[in-house]
């Protein structure tokens, strides 16, 4: 049931985005509706595939897809010229990772390795952005802004499941499925975020701006 | 992976709880601590712009106010002196139309006339201390020269005035507004301090323009130049703050090493002037 409805929540933000596009446009969060359509399509795309390719390959191939289009994000999103290396060092890290990992032909389906490289690389993301975020007197009330959302959405997802990525390959398939509920939750919460963000109106200036303050 | 190697499978399951509920813990922690810091330091901007609105509001109240007196002291000089003075040469002249003996017509308009040059210097003054021609024409160094000669010449204290490095004038508007705050402050200082000497340099250093006053009477210090401007008192001193702001100048009030002297330093950046004079 969970799993279900984790499945739909996938649509919400992909139909928001769509609803809202004139609010969303110029803000970067195209990546985002990017990513929401790579998350709904690749259970269906290894339904039709599972015959010839492994499930191993398609999550996998998901798990990159999907950290390359967070490091665009993120690195979109920083402002400041040398936090913008971050994501790049970043990059060049999971990705070794994550390529030797694909070759390696492991039989549990799911890239523990990978996907915990991801999680630590994105929450680190998260905090540096926030902290780029609270320093801009420009943006004023945190909240107000639509990125600060998305950035809750993986904070919150992937610090949720960090630990059950790190151990679902130790994890017999009875275990990882009693545990996988986690992932579904925090999934559909990571898309409620989503929806948020698309939803919100754009330009909330700071009000309280200090430009009266210089003299 | 070294966290899988060490946790032994009995304890798997462990781990994974408590450490999800940690990160989980740890990441709305996160998020409630920058939401409130946020909050705190948007209360803190509210603060500081309403003190600077406040700030102000009291130096605008000041410059009306300073304007208004200008005002009511202009109105005086003319009521009470030029015009008794214009009356009165009225007065000859009516008396020449009425009266037809010659000698008594000639000195009536003598008399007449001495009163109208009275007159003419009245208002040349009431004019030159308004605007002075001689800063319009020969810049501030001369008005500045002008202004402590004349007070030389009353009696009342030795001042004198020495601009080291004035090769090229400012601007005329800055000009004015030094210019202002240099008899705002020589009032002050005639006013209040019982000073013997008073003593104007100018000088430049690299982007910086200089002008000090040096007085050996009662002064104030930068402390008390902070607390008269936050106070309803103090209009002379908040008129100058208002002035020296237009041209991102700053004003030091201090005693001098030696305890012997107050000195009172403006210091204006040579670039701002030069952007000023850029922008018109």
């Amino acid at each position: 049931m969970l799993q279900l409805s984790a499945l739909i929540s996938e649509v919400l933000p992909i139909i928001f985005y769509l609803i809202f596009l004139k609010r969303n446009r110029g803000e970067g969060l195209w990546v985002i509706f990017l990513y929401c359509v790579l998350s709904l399509l690749t259970e269906p795309f290894y339904h039709m595939v599972k015959a010839n390719i492994p499930q191993y390959f398609v999550y996998s191939s998901f798990t990159i897809l999907e950290f390359t289009l967070f490091s665009f994000f993120f690195y979109s999103s920083l402002t400041e010229r040398r936090f913008k290396y971050i994501p790049v060092i970043g990059a060049v890290l999971f990705y070794v990772v994550a390529i030797s990992n694909f070759t390696k032909k492991s039989e549990n389906p799911f890239d523990s390795l990978p996907a915990s490289v991801e999680a630590i690389l994105v929450i680190s993301y998260c905090i540096l952005l926030l902290y780029e975020q609270i320093r801009d007197p420009a943006i004023g009330l945190v909240y107000n802004n639509k990125k600060f959302w998305v950035i809750i959405a993986f904070f919150l997802y992937f610090s949720a499941t960090l630990f059950l990525f790190i151990y679902t390959g130790a994890l017999s398939e009875e275990q990882r499925s009693s545990y996988w509920p986690i992932n579904n939750f925090f999934e559909m919460l990571k898309n409620i975020l989503f929806c948020i963000s698309f939803i919100m109106k754009k330009h909330y200036k700071n009000p309280y701006a200090v430009d009266s303050l210089e003299s | 992976m070294i966290l899988l190697e060490v946790t032994s499978p009995g304890n798997v399951s462990l781990v994974l709880f408590f450490g999800t509920i940690g990160m989980l813990a740890l990441t709305i922690g996160l998020i409630v601590f920058i939401i409130f810091h946020q909050r705190k330091v948007i209360r803190y901007q509210l603060k500081l712009q309403r003190m600077e609105q406040d700030q102000q509001k009291l130096l605008l109240n000041a410059s009306i106010r300073l304007q208004e007196e200008e005002r009511q002291r202009i109105a005086a000089d003319l009521h009470d002196d030029a015009g008794p003075l214009l009356a009165t040469a009225r007065l000859y002249l009516n008396e020449n139309l009425v009266n037809l003996d010659k000698t008594t017509q000639l000195q009536s308009i003598y008399n007449a006339k001495q009163i109208i040059d009275d007159t003419i210097q009245l208002i040349r003054n009431i004019s030159h201390s308004l605007m002075p021609p001689t800063l319009k024409n020969f810049g501030l160094e001369s008005a500045v020269n002008d202004l402590f000669q004349k007070i030389s010449g009353s009696g009342s204290m030795n001042a004198s005035s020495r601009f080291h490095d004035y090769r090229e004038r400012l601007q005329a508007e800055n000009e004015l507004i030094i210019f202002r705050v240099i008899q705002e402050l020589v009032n002050n200082i005639l006013k209040h301090s019982n000073a013997s000497f008073i003593h104007l340099t100018q000088n430049t250093s690299g982007d910086k323009f200089f002008i000090r006053l040096h007085h050996d009477g009662r002064g104030i210090t930068q402390n008390d130049f902070n607390k008269l401007n936050k106070s309803n008192v103090g209009l002379g001193l908040k008129n100058i703050q208002s002035r020296l702001k237009v041209l991102h100048g700053k004003i030091f009030f201090e005693k001098d090493m030696s305890q012997t002297y107050y000195k009172v330093t403006i210091e204006l950046i040579k670039e701002e002037e030069d952007k000023l004079i850029e922008q018109d």
